[in-house]
């Protein structure tokens, strides 16, 4: 058991490391650079640069060695725990990305809760009554969500919120609060902003959690258990009512590897269009400009996170699941 | 003259429309040439105008007054009063309404860190001199005066007497001086010299005259050093521009707060202790940090507002500069508004949203000409106001064809060959574009800027090899050598390898939709049996290809062209930076020769020469000069104009209802760093 | 990408088991007892009543790509800048007896509100045909021919009839969709089938061979998952050389999204293996002496086969989607091509949606195919466990 343990843990930092440089060669792949993106930046935006300061610039950020040389920089860095200067903000990477981690989070666990408020009634109806209208208008329901292109309807939503309600456009704050210190008025703003994006994330993420949850109930409702429990009298709500903490268990213990870098990304294409300031417009801003140190802390952290995650759902599965412990004896 | 608000007849639109289109008071015309229908859009053109300048001293102020959020510090005494803040002889100006009201917060969006131009450009009375709001005359801005010696050697600053930094201390020729010997003569900041202040390949120096004189001086004769100070110009470009993003230039620097950060005066080791306590590599890249505006509250400077909040934040927040020069003719120093808050918006349609709701109060950046149907639609029931602004640049979206590309021997033969590009040119149906992508708002025609610009080479050169003529296109493309035709019509290249296939390349994200254009004209050549691939690339991707002459043909505009010596680099192949007719010819011309390739073609060699010989020129000469080399371009037909004089770019101007001394039409230039002439710091809130 | 991820691909943890059922007549038992193991599938395929409408819908949309030239009655990039943004054209069905025809229209800017506004002209009556002749084109690609669904008499087709209306370019939208759907449905196709293929062999070998491969292989799969795919587009979708045909990006987009696609497929059959390799009926093949090969073609493939559909299946609308998503950001394709993302990403502004709304149009194919695939899907993994009723 323990040697399991340790080997999963060698296999992961062997991991971490694989994505280290596959973030980095991800990033650098696009022709190009900073300084061109920068240049292209300033002359559609009415500025200019001039050849000696792109070539001042980039010798400045050292992006005129080759590519290896500006990963080991990079990677030295890091294990020190520096991660660099955001060449777009002019700020510590560690700023910038944590300005916005916290209401990324926010964002992301607001859209779980949707999605787990949608899903687990939806799932548990249509697994009691299949076949049967309901479920398929339940279904039908929780799978909306999932075909509706999820940046149209924002944009969408933006705009009739805009025509008929007035509201304020985007963001997660009004105007007034935006730079305002944190107040209990200013939390309030924060959550008049968060159903929009909440309900368009967290609908678009119901219809996999309806699936999971109806084939385990299902596959538990047949369980010679649950027979027992009706034979005994137990009232039919009751008995269902009973199973779902535990079917539930385990889809979170087996999806807690991908939860985790979600909560810290958010997503990407809906904020953009809302105008979230969440780390995933900040990861495609960054990625678009080429931005070395922001886009690469961003994706070796999204990475880390990812293997971290499905060590603790190897962890929670084994806890939970006997038969896997056995087949790792193997 | 205070002109009224009043309900403006249509008569008086239609003929304030032809003026303003025909440049207000500065050109003759005979009133036959104007005597046509109305253009589209026309009554959302006004007329062009601005505050101006008042030099007579004898209708200056006699009695000062300030903003009373300043009134109530000077009450403290934490400010001296307002006559000890300004120089003896501040700017005066009169506003192009009525004198304003003081107070309120201008809300504004803008995209990110890049847009530094957002926040630049209102600010741009910083700089030494200025063009008026006409674009066409040089005015004295934080210089009172200034001399062109005779023979065009030295141009001299007289600087104001009493002149204060934003935080009190004196703003002197030391400045400048500062500036000169340890910012630009010194080597690990500026490596190589500026080409702004340079003539034929010869460095210019600064000098100090007294305390408030500063002469520029220069080996051989540089009339055009006039008008780079004047422009938007590393040299003339002002404090805001110039000395953000680790750029050096911009002719002076607040000597007293700079100087603690340099090794010179606080010795090296200090200066790079000092860079690394603060999280800086070395001293190079903190003393960079220090002096940008948008990024340190703590520097002084001369701008109208200065940051409070820096612009690597969710909002970049500016407020009053409390020692601006400027005053309206009643005594009250300048700006009316007490604060500018821009607030990051992540995406374009979120900004324009956010610019029809009304939750911007003067937003002429980022906001598209597609739109403007839906501005118009909302603005009484929001309240503001529209207005539209055209350019004076021939072409918004020019197609330039690569006069050095080597890749496909075959294609470069044909790019290089005159009638071909002329056949391409009268295959493009301008008025559909027009029609599309400009709402019918636009100018079809060539590169060549306004008739009212003194650069252009006359109204007949709008028309020529710029109109659709299928006919004729063919001809010549059949007279050239490429008579032969497939199945489907399409042109073959004569070197047996098939169909003739131009690469069209775009770029994504403009503010123009490139590719949306380039799918019509592929459609357009059809007619002449032209293939053209279009292909669009991220901008960054689009710059790198450009750079590494990858490109056969690509769309760009043709922007900052209509003043050709200030800024060549969209109609000319000079600058590397952006080279779009070849960057090889580029370097070459950037290295006076010495790297790079020259450009074959005796034309186009002609039209750079010219060119390299204009800066030695007096200004009647250098517009004659610019004459010829706009004829040599047009009809070479190196790029091909489509459609501009449009307001697509800063010129869908969202104003709200409750601002005052808002222009009805602003010179849209990027040499007048619109909207810098328009004199933001007269703007105000009528409440 | 952008929702909050539960086990992506939608596979289920457990499989569903028996649901509880009414006794089933002897004679219906004789009968399943003998079936074989599609017609099994088949019926419990036909109780899911709506796997069935999606299927038939999946159905009708294939039909259309192979014959969208035919649907299509505008060659999709005839612009005209006159009809630019044109609202749909009613169609009206009676003239005096079943005469479908259209009316003329004339167009012009307003000058005041700037926007293009059309005035029908109800005295100019254009009749519609059906199988009428309009432009060329190569049914399947192979048989020249000119016939459409509609066309009109008397004019040329594509300056007379706007069914949905027009984009800005003044081109035909209804054609165009027709044109983005064969596209979209096509990547789809393609990216589940290398996505498929991929899957298949490298989770097998994982599942099957164990050991070092399985390690391997799932180490790969999880560095693979854990690059967000946004960075990983973004890089490979620009490292395209551009001198590449619009067909070939085509493709190359294709093979990137299903690049990502593989490794759910991968992870689902190597479970399958994993837990059928101890099944009873492997054993005994051993036992008798059968070849791995053998044993892997002729036993295990059949027995997970049903599954493998099932999440092939639900793949597609998720290949969808991501063309959709990467379009929209400008990463995937780009015009001039034609697809759904392409279309939706031209509607995806304020303008659009205050004047033109029509072109918001394209996102309903998008949501009817992607739900009627997920229904499909469902009902083909209901079916396929061999442990359901």
């Amino acid at each position: 058991m323990l040697a399991y343990l340790a080997r999963r843990l060698a296999l992961a930092v062997l991991t971490i490391w694989a994505i280290t440089i596959l973030s980095f060669v991800i990033i650098k792949l696009p022709p190009g650079d900073y300084i061109t993106s920068y240049i292209a930046q300033m002359s559609a935006s009415g500025g200019f640069v001039s050849e000696a300061e792109v070539q001042a610039l980039r010798r400045e950020y050292g992006l005129d060695q080759p590519g290896y040389v500006q990963y080991l920089r990079w990677m030295t860095m890091v294990l020190h725990g520096r991660f660099g200067v955001a060449l777009e903000w002019k700020r510590p990477v560690s700023e910038v990305i944590g300005d916005r981690l916290w209401l990324t989070m926010v964002v992301s666990v607001a859209a779980i809760v949707v999605t787990w408020a949608l899903a687990i009634p939806i799932g548990i109806y249509s697994a009691v009554r299949q076949y049967s209208t309901g479920d398929y208008v339940a279904t039908f329901v929780g799978f909306i969500g999932l075909a509706v292109p999820s940046f149209m309807l924002a944009l969408i939503l933006l705009y009739l919120g805009f025509k008929y309600f007035n509201a304020s456009i985007g963001g997660l704050f009004s105007d007034r609060y935006a730079e305002a210190p944190w107040t209990l008025a200013k939390v309030w703003d924060l959550a008049r902003h968060l159903p929009l994006p909440a309900l368009i994330l967290g609908f678009a993420g119901t219809a996999q959690l309806v699936r999971i949850m109806r084939a385990n109930l299902l596959d538990e409702l047949g369980k010679p258990y649950v027979v027992t429990a009706r034979a005994r009298g137990l009232s039919e709500w009751r008995v269902i009512l009973k199973y779902p903490v535990r079917v539930a268990l385990n889809p979170f213990a087996s999806t807690i590897g991908y939860l985790l870098p979600y909560i810290v990304s958010g997503s990407i294409i809906v904020s953009l269009v809302l105008g979230l300031p969440t780390v995933g417009p900040l990861l495609l801003r960054a990625l678009i400009a080429q931005d070395m140190f922001l886009a690469g802390t961003i994706v070796l952290l999204l990475g880390v996170l990812t293997v971290v995650g499905t060590f603790l759902s190897d962890l929670l599965l084994l806890w939970i699941d006997p038969r896997i412990r056995l087949e790792g004896k193997q | 003259m205070d002109r009224t608000r009043r309900r403006v007849t249509r008569r008086e639109l239609l003929q304030d429309a032809a003026l303003a289109a025909g440049g207000f008071a500065l050109v003759g015309f005979a009133p036959e040439v104007w005597a046509q229908t109305p253009k589209l859009g026309a009554h959302l053109i006004g007329r062009l105008e601005g505050p101006e300048l008042v030099r007579d001293p004898a209708k200056w102020p006699k009695k000062f007054s300030e903003a009373p959020m300043l009134a109530e510090l000077v009450k403290q005494g934490k400010l001296p009063p307002v006559e000890q803040r300004v120089p003896q002889e501040p700017l005066i100006l009169k506003p192009v309404r009525e004198i304003g009201r003081y107070g309120g917060t201008l809300r504004r969006g803008f995209t990110g860190p890049g847009d530094s131009e957002n926040g630049n450009r209102w600010v741009s009375a910083d700089k030494l001199l200025f063009w008026d709001y006409t674009g066409n005359k040089v005015m004295p801005s934080v210089a009172q005066a200034w001399l062109l010696s005779e023979d065009g050697k030295s141009v001299t600053i007289y600087l104001r007497k009493g002149m204060k930094w934003s935080d009190g201390q004196p703003f002197t020729a030391d400045d400048f001086v500062f500036w000169y010997q340890d910012i630009y003569l010194n080597k690990d900041l500026v490596p190589t010299p500026n080409a702004d202040f340079m003539i034929n390949g010869k460095s210019g120096s600064l000098r100090k005259g007294n305390d408030t004189t500063v002469v520029f001086e220069f080996p051989e004769p540089n009339y055009l050093f006039l008008d780079i100070l004047a422009g938007s110009t590393s040299m003339g470009g002002g404090q805001a521009l110039w000395q953000m993003e680790g750029r050096t230039m911009g002719a002076y620097t607040p000597a007293h707060y700079v100087r603690q950060f340099h090794p010179k005066y606080i010795g090296k080791d200090e200066a790079d202790r000092k860079a690394k306590a603060a999280g800086f590599d070395g001293w190079v890249a903190y003393i960079k940090n220090r002096w940008d505006w948008r990024l340190n509250p703590d520097l002084p400077v001369l701008t109208p507002w200065k940051t409070v909040t820096p612009i690597n934040n969710p909002s970049w927040v500016m407020e009053r500069n409390p020692y601006f020069y400027e005053m309206d003719t009643a005594g009250n120093q300048l700006p009316y508004i007490d604060r500018i808050v821009m607030t990051l918006a992540e995406n374009l349609e979120v900004l324009n949203l956010r610019a029809i709701a009304g939750q911007y109060d003067l937003q002429e950046r980022h906001t598209g000409m597609a739109k403007i149907p839906v501005f118009l639609e909302n603005r009484d029931r929001v309240g503001y106001d529209l207005h539209l602004d055209p350019a004076l640049n021939g072409s918004d979206a020019t197609l330039h064809t690569n006069q050095a590309h080597d890749g496909d021997p075959e294609i470069a033969k044909w790019l290089q060959t005159a009638d071909f590009r002329r056949a391409l040119s009268m295959g493009i149906d301008r008025d559909q574009l027009n029609e599309t992508f400009w709402l019918g708002i636009g100018v079809p025609g060539s590169i060549a800027p306004a008739e009212t610009v003194p650069y252009s080479p006359g109204p007949e050169w709008r028309k020529k090899w710029a109109t659709l003529d299928v006919g004729q296109a063919n001809s010549l493309l059949d007279k050239i050598g490429l008579s032969k035709k497939d199945a489907e019509g399409y042109r073959l290249r004569t070197d047996g390898k098939g169909r003739l296939r131009l690469e069209l390349m775009t770029a994504a994200g403009t503010f123009i939709p490139q590719t949306q254009i380039g799918e019509m004209i592929k459609e357009q050549w059809k007619k002449i049996g032209i293939l053209a691939d279009v292909k669009e690339h991220e901008r960054s991707l689009f710059i790198t290809r450009v750079r590494s002459n990858e490109h056969q043909i690509d769309m760009w505009a043709n922007d900052g062209s209509e003043v050709l010596f200030l800024f060549p680099r969209h109609a000319l192949p000079v600058d590397p930076v952006e080279a779009n007719l070849g960057y090889p010819i580029a370097v070459w011309y950037a290295s006076a020769g010495t790297q790079g390739k020259a450009p074959k073609d005796p034309q186009l060699l002609k039209a750079l020469e010219l060119f390299r010989t204009a800066n030695g020129k007096k200004a009647q000469e250098r517009h004659k000069v610019a004459q010829e080399i706009w004829k040599i371009l047009v009809d070479q037909v190196y790029s091909i104009g489509t459609v501009g004089q449009s307001p697509a770019t800063m010129g869908v101007r969202v104003v709200s209802r409750k601002m005052g001394n808002i222009p009805e039409r602003q010179i849209n230039a990027q040499h007048c760093r619109t909207p810098g002439s328009s004199q933001p710091s007269t703007f105000y809130f009528k409440g | 990408m952008d929702r909050p991820p539960h086990s992506p691909g939608g596979q289920a943890i457990v499989e569903p088991a028996a649901s509880s059922h009414p006794a089933i007549p002897e004679e219906a038992e004789e009968r399943i007892s003998v079936a074989t193991q599609w017609q099994l599938m088949w019926w419990r395929f036909r109780r899911h009543k709506l796997a069935m409408v999606g299927s038939v819908v999946v159905l009708l949309f294939y039909g259309l790509v192979l014959f969208a030239d035919f649907f299509a009655y505008a060659p999709p990039t005839a612009s005209e800048a006159q009809r630019s943004l044109l609202p749909p054209q009613p169609l009206h069905w009676l003239d005096g007896g079943f005469r479908p025809h259209v009316y003329g229209f004339s167009g012009r800017r307003d000058p005041v509100t700037l926007k293009r506004v059309y005035t029908p002209d109800p005295a100019k009556k254009i009749p519609v045909r059906f199988f009428a002749r309009g432009f060329e084109y190569r049914l399947l690609g192979l048989i020249p021919a000119d016939r459409h669904l509609v066309g009109v008499e008397g004019a040329a087709t594509e300056e007379t009839l706007f069914l949905l209306g027009t984009d800005e370019q003044g081109r035909d939208l209804w054609s165009r969709l027709m044109y983005g759907t064969r596209t979209s449905l096509t990547i789809g196709l393609l990216g589940v089938t290398i996505s498929l293929v991929l899957g298949v062999l490298l989770g097998g070998i994982s599942g099957f061979c164990g050991g070092g491969f399985d390690t391997v292989i799932q180490r790969v799969i999880e560095i693979l998952r854990s690059i967000p795919t946004i960075p990983l587009w973004l890089g490979l979708a620009a490292a395209l050389p551009s001198s590449w045909t619009v067909g070939q990006v085509y493709f190359a987009i294709t093979l990137i999204i299903s690049l990502i696609g593989w490794t759910e497929l991968a992870r689902v059959v190597r479970g399958r293996f994993l837990s059928l390799r101890e099944e009873e009926f492997v054993m005994a093949a051993e036992l008798a002496g059968s070849s791995q090969a053998r044993i892997i073609l002729t036993h295990l493939v059949p027995s997970f086969s049903s599954h493998i559909i099932a999440a092939t299946t639900l793949a597609l609308p998720a290949m969808i989607i991501s063309e959709t998503s990467l379009s929209f950001l400008g990463l995937g394709l780009r015009p001039p091509a034609v697809s759904w993302g392409v279309l939706l990403q031209q509607a995806q502004n304020v303008q659009a949606l205050a004047i033109s709304p029509w072109l918001l149009i394209p996102a309903i194919p998008v949501i009817v195919v992607i739900l009627a695939f997920n229904f499909m899907g469902d009902g083909l993994r209901d079916a396929a466990d061999p442990y359901g009723h």
